[in-house]
C-alpha cells in the first residue's frame, strides 16, 4: 500500500524531470543557469496557463481543441479593440479575456445543452474562432503597443518574470480548488461516472460549463501575455497549442477517459517537456529529433504508470 | 450410475488464502445441479476451475468422463465438453448471430473458406432446438435483447457438443417471462442429457429446475441434497449458517400521516395519470412487471425526468421537482435500479461515494472537511455493516451486497423523510439481502416513509404495508397488506392487462 503511494504517476515523472535536469545540465554549461531557467519559465506561460484549465477538462472526461484558436482570436481582437477602435488598452485586455470566457462558454454550451462530443464540438469551434480571427486581421498585424503594457510578457518582478507570478498563482488556486474544495470533489465525481453523480444532486452540467468557460479565459490570457511578450499581434498566433497543452497534461497522469488527474502532475509534465526542448537544442540536437524524443517520453511514462496501477480499478 | 464430471478434495488458495477447501462436486448426464452460497463463498472460483479458467492446489482430481486430471487447461475442458454461459455475456454485437455461435470453430468448404450456408443452417438448426424459431440467424447480436444474446451463448456451448453447461446467474439481467422462456430451454436440454450447473441466487427458480443442490459456504461444502430433501428455509440456513427465523424480518409498522401525496403524475406516455400516497413509517411497494412504468414513476417523483402533468404534495404543500438536487434538498432519496451506472462512482473510495451527495454536510462552505467525511463514512460503515477495509477502500472492489449498502449509506448520509428503494436487492446474495430488508423494516419504524420497487413478488408482499400494482405506465390498483398475496397482486396485473387490452 505504502510502497504503491510512493510510485504515483506523480512520483515518477517527478523523478523522470530530475533524471532529465541532471542529463540536460550535463551536456550544456548554458542549460542550468538561473537566466536560461527563468527564461524557459517565460515560454512555457502560455501553454502552462492553458494545461492547468485543460487538467480540469479532461479530468471530466472532454477535451478542449479550440484553446489555441481562442488564444488567435483573442490576439487579434486586442489589436482591433485598441487601435483600430481606439479603445485604451486595459478596456481593450478586458474585452479580450471576456471574449475568450465567451468562446469557452458556447463551447460548454454545445456540449452541455446539445450533447455533441468535446471532441467535436471543440473541434468545430477550433475551425470557426480561428477562421474568425483570420476574416477579421485580413492577415495584418497590429504594432506599436505601449511600453508599460510588455511588463507582461517581458518585465520581472523580483527577478522572476511577471508572467511566471501569473502562472504560479493560476496553478495555485487551481490545485487547491481540485485538490480540496467540494467542487473540485465534483469535477472527479463527474469524471468517474457522470450519471451516478448526477443521481447524487451534483449539477454536472454546470460544473462542465464553468470548466470550458475557464478554460476559454486561460486561453484569452495566455494570449494577454503572448502579445506582450513578442510585441505583435497576428491571428496565427497559438496554432497547435492545444496539442501541447494536452500533451502535458497527459503526461501529468491526468487520465483521458476522465476522473483521474492532478495539477501538480501536469506541471510537472509542463516542466520535463519544456526542459527536454530547451536542453536538447541546447546539446545541439535538431528540434525534430526533440519532438520524437518528447513522444517516446510520453508513451513510456504512461507504460510504467500503468505498469505499477494494474489493480484493475480505473 | 455414470458420471460427467467428478472433483475430489479440490482447493483452492489465492495469495495464501484458501478460498475453496476440500470440496467434492458432480455432474449427471440430465440433471440440473444448481451451486448456492452467499458471495465470496467460492462458487465462481469452482466454476472457475472446472472450465480451465483456474488451476486447483495440489491434492485434488477432477474426472471428466473416464480420464483423470490434475488440473485442466481451458482447451482441455471445451475438449471434455464443458462449456460455460457467463453472466456478462462474452459474444461480439458486430457480428451476426450465426458468426457468434461458430467463432473459431466454423465449418468450411473443401478451398478453406468459410461455409457460410452450412454454418447458417446449423445454426438455425441449434436455435431451432432451443425453441428460439424467432431468431434470425443474419441478425446483429448488438441489435438482440439481453434474452435472445443468452440463447446465442448456448447455441454455441451447444455447437461445440457441450456435454456440462455451466450458467452463472443466467436470469439476473432477464424479465419476468424470459425467465420462464429459459426454464424452458434449460429443461429441454436436461431432455438431451446434458448436464446443467446452475448458479444462482434466487430460491424459487433453484427449486423449480433443479434436480439437485450444492451449497457452498466460506469456501468449504456444506453439502450436496436431492432437491425434495430440502425447504427455503433449510437452504438459507446453510448458506448463510445461522437459521433464518424469517425471509422478511418485517417489524410492527408505526404508520403515521400522509407525507407524499401523488396525483395524476405524468411524464410523457412513459407514465401516466399515476395517484397514491405515501405515509411516515409506511412501506409502499411498487409491484409491476418490467416496463410497467415502475422505475420511470420513480425518475419522475426524483427530477430526473421532471412531471409533465401531476401534482406532488409534500406536507401538504404542492412543490416542484425539477432536478434530483432539489429532490435531495426536499429531503426525498433515490436508491437506483442500476447500482454500478447510477448509484455509485466505482473507482472512488467508499467515504468519497458516501459524501457524495451530502456534500454539504462535509464542508465549511468551500473546503472540504476530510477528516468529518471519514467520520460519516466510518458511521456508515458501522451502522449499515458494510464489509470493507476501511473507509479508504475503492467501492468497485466490493461484493454486490456491500456495494448496495454503500448506496443506501450515502443516502441515509442525506437525512431524508421518504426513501425510494428500486430493487433493492437485485444480484445480492441472501445474508445481505435479509441485512437490507431488516434496516428497510428499521428505517420505517423509525418514522421514514419508504417506496419499495420490486420485480420479486415475495419481497414485494413480505415487506410491504400497502402494495400499488402498475401496468402500461399507470397505477391500476392498491391492495392493503391483509388482502395482498401472489393470487390477489397477480390477478390484478393480469386483470388490468386484459382491461387495458380491451381498451385498446
Amino acid at each position: 500500500m505504502t510502497w504503491q503511494k510512493l510510485l504515483r504517476h506523480e512520483t515518477i515523472l517527478a523523478l523522470l524531470t530530475v533524471l532529465a535536469l541532471v542529463v540536460l545540465a550535463s551536456q550544456s554549461d548554458k542549460f542550468f543557469t538561473l537566466d536560461n531557467l527563468l527564461n524557459q519559465g517565460r515560454l512555457m506561460t502560455e501553454v502552462g496557463l492553458i494545461a492547468v484549465i485543460m487538467t480540469f477538462v479532461i479530468i471530466t472526461g472532454g477535451i478542449d481543441l479550440s484553446v489555441g484558436s481562442i488564444l488567435g482570436l483573442v490576439a487579434v481582437l486586442l489589436g482591433v479593440f485598441w487601435k483600430n477602435m481606439g479603445l485604451p488598452l486595459p478596456v481593450a485586455i478586458g474585452l479580450g479575456l471576456m471574449v475568450g470566457t465567451l468562446a469557452g462558454l458556447i463551447n460548454g454550451l454545445i456540449i452541455t445543452r446539445f450533447r455533441v462530443p468535446p471532441l467535436i464540438a471543440t473541434l468545430g469551434t477550433l475551425a470557426l474562432y480561428r477562421g474568425i480571427a483570420e476574416g477579421i486581421s485580413e492577415a495584418r498585424s497590429v504594432r506599436g503597443y505601449p511600453d508599460w503594457f510588455f511588463v507582461l510578457g517581458q518585465g520581472q518582478f523580483w527577478g522572476v518574470p511577471v508572467q511566471l507570478w501569473i502562472l504560479g498563482v493560476v496553478t495555485l488556486v487551481a490545485a487547491i480548488i481540485l485538490g480540496t474544495t467540494v467542487w473540485g470533489r465534483g469535477v472527479y465525481a463527474v469524471g468517474h461516472n457522470e450519471t451516478a453523480a448526477r443521481f447524487s444532486g451534483l449539477q454536472a452540467d454546470r460544473i462542465k460549463l464553468a470548466i470550458y468557460a475557464a478554460s476559454g479565459f486561460a486561453a484569452a490570457l495566455a494570449a494577454v501575455i503572448f502579445v506582450s511578450r513578442v510585441s505583435t499581434t497576428r491571428s496565427d498566433m497559438g496554432t497547435g497549442i492545444e496539442l501541447d497543452a494536452i500533451t502535458a497534461v497527459v503526461l501529468g497522469g491526468t487520465s483521458i477517459f476522465g476522473g483521474r488527474g492532478t495539477i501538480i502532475g501536469t506541471i510537472l509534465g509542463l516542466i520535463l517537456i519544456q526542459a527536454l526542448k530547451n536542453g536538447l537544442s541546447l546539446a545541439g540536437i535538431k528540434s525534430d529529433g526533440t519532438i520524437v524524443l518528447i513522444g517516446a517520453v510520453l508513451i513510456l511514462t504512461i507504460l510504467l504508470s500503468n505498469l505499477f496501477h494494474r489493480n484493475g480499478n480505473r | 450410475m455414470t458420471v460427467l464430471l467428478e472433483l475430489r478434495g479440490v482447493s483452492k488458495s489465492f495469495a495464501g488464502i484458501r478460498v475453496l477447501k476440500d470440496v467434492d462436486f458432480d455432474v449427471r448426464p440430465g440433471e440440473v445441479h444448481a451451486l448456492m452460497g452467499e458471495n465470496g463463498a467460492g462458487k465462481s472460483t469452482l466454476i472457475k476451475i472446472i472450465s480451465g479458467v483456474h488451476a486447483p492446489d495440489e491434492g485434488g482430481i477432477i474426472r471428466i468422463g473416464d480420464t483423470q486430471h490434475k488440473a485442466l487447461s481451458s482447451r482441455a475442458a471445451a475438449r471434455g465438453g464443458i462449456a460455460t454461459v457467463y453472466q456478462e455475456l462474452l459474444l461480439f454485437p458486430e457480428l451476426s448471430v450465426a458468426e457468434n455461435v461458430f467463432l473459431g470453430h466454423a465449418p468450411r468448404t473443401r478451398l478453406g473458406t468459410l461455409d457460410w450456408s452450412l454454418m447458417r443452417r446449423q445454426a438455425r438448426q441449434l436455435l431451432d432446438s432451443l425453441d428460439s424459431h424467432d431468431l434470425d440467424v443474419d441478425a446483429k447480436v448488438g441489435t438482440l435483447s439481453v434474452a435472445n444474446r443468452q440463447r446465442v451463448e448456448i447455441a454455441k456451448a451447444l455447437s461445440q457438443n457441450a456435454r456440462v453447461l455451466i450458467m452463472d446467474e443466467p436470469t439476473a439481467a432477464l424479465a419476468d417471462a424470459d425467465v420462464r422462456r429459459l426454464m424452458v430451454v434449460v429443461k429441454r436440454l436436461r431432455e438431451r442429457g446434458v448436464g446443467i450447473v446452475y448458479v444462482s441466487h434466487k430460491l424459487p427458480e433453484v427449486f423449480e429446475t433443479a434436480d439437485r443442490v450444492t451449497v457452498l459456504r466460506d469456501g468449504a461444502l456444506i453439502g450436496t441434497h436431492p432437491i425434495a430433501d430440502v425447504t427455503e428455509q433449510s437452504l438459507v440456513g446453510m448458506m448463510v449458517g445461522r437459521d433464518i427465523a424469517q425471509l422478511f424480518p418485517k417489524p410492527v409498522p408505526n404508520i403515521g400521516d400522509v407525507i407524499l401525496r401523488v396525483k395524476g403524475l405524468c411524464f410523457g406516455d412513459r407514465v401516466r395519470d399515476i395517484s397514491f400516497d405515501l405515509r411516515r413509517g409506511e412501506i409502499l411497494g411498487i409491484a409491476g412487471l418490467v416496463g410497467s412504468g415502475r422505475t420511470e414513476m420513480a425518475l419522475t417523483i426524483f427530477g430526473i425526468t421532471p412531471a409533465t402533468a401531476g401534482s406532488i404534495e409534500l406536507d401538504g404543500r404542492v412543490i416542484s421537482i425539477n432536478s434530483p438536487r432539489q429532490a435531495r434538498d426536499l429531503g426525498i432519496a433515490y436508491v437506483p435500479e442500476d447500482r454500478g451506472l447510477q448509484g455509485l462512482v466505482r473507482p472512488m473510495s467508499i467515504a468519497q461515494n458516501v459524501s457524495m451527495a451530502a456534500l454539504h454536510r462535509v464542508t465549511n462552505g468551500l473546503f472540504m472537511r476530510f477528516a468529518e467525511e471519514i467520520r460519516l463514512a466510518v458511521e456508515a460503515i458501522a451502522r449499515l455493516g458494510i464489509r470493507a477495509r476501511g473507509p479508504e477502500q475503492v467501492v468497485g472492489q466490493l461484493s454486490g451486497g456491500n456495494q448496495q449498502k454503500v448506496v443506501l449509506g450515502k443516502w441515509l448520509a442525506t437525512n431524508p423523510r421518504i426513501l425510494i428503494m428500486d430493487e433493492p436487492t437485485r444480484g445480492i446474495d441472501v445474508g445481505a439481502k435479509s441485512e437490507i430488508h431488516a434496516l428497510m423494516g428499521k428505517l420505517a419504524q423509525e418514522g421514514m416513509a419508504i417506496v419499495m420497487i420490486s420485480s420479486e413478488l415475495p419481497e414485494v408482499l413480505g415487506m410491504a404495508d400497502r402494495v400499488l400494482v402498475m401496468n402500461g405506465g399507470t397505477s391500476v390498483a392498491t391492495i392493503d397488506r391483509a388482502q395482498a398475496s401472489p393470487e390477489t397482486v397477480g390477478a390484478a396485473m393480469t386483470l388490468a392487462t386484459r382491461s387495458l387490452e380491451v381498451a385498446k
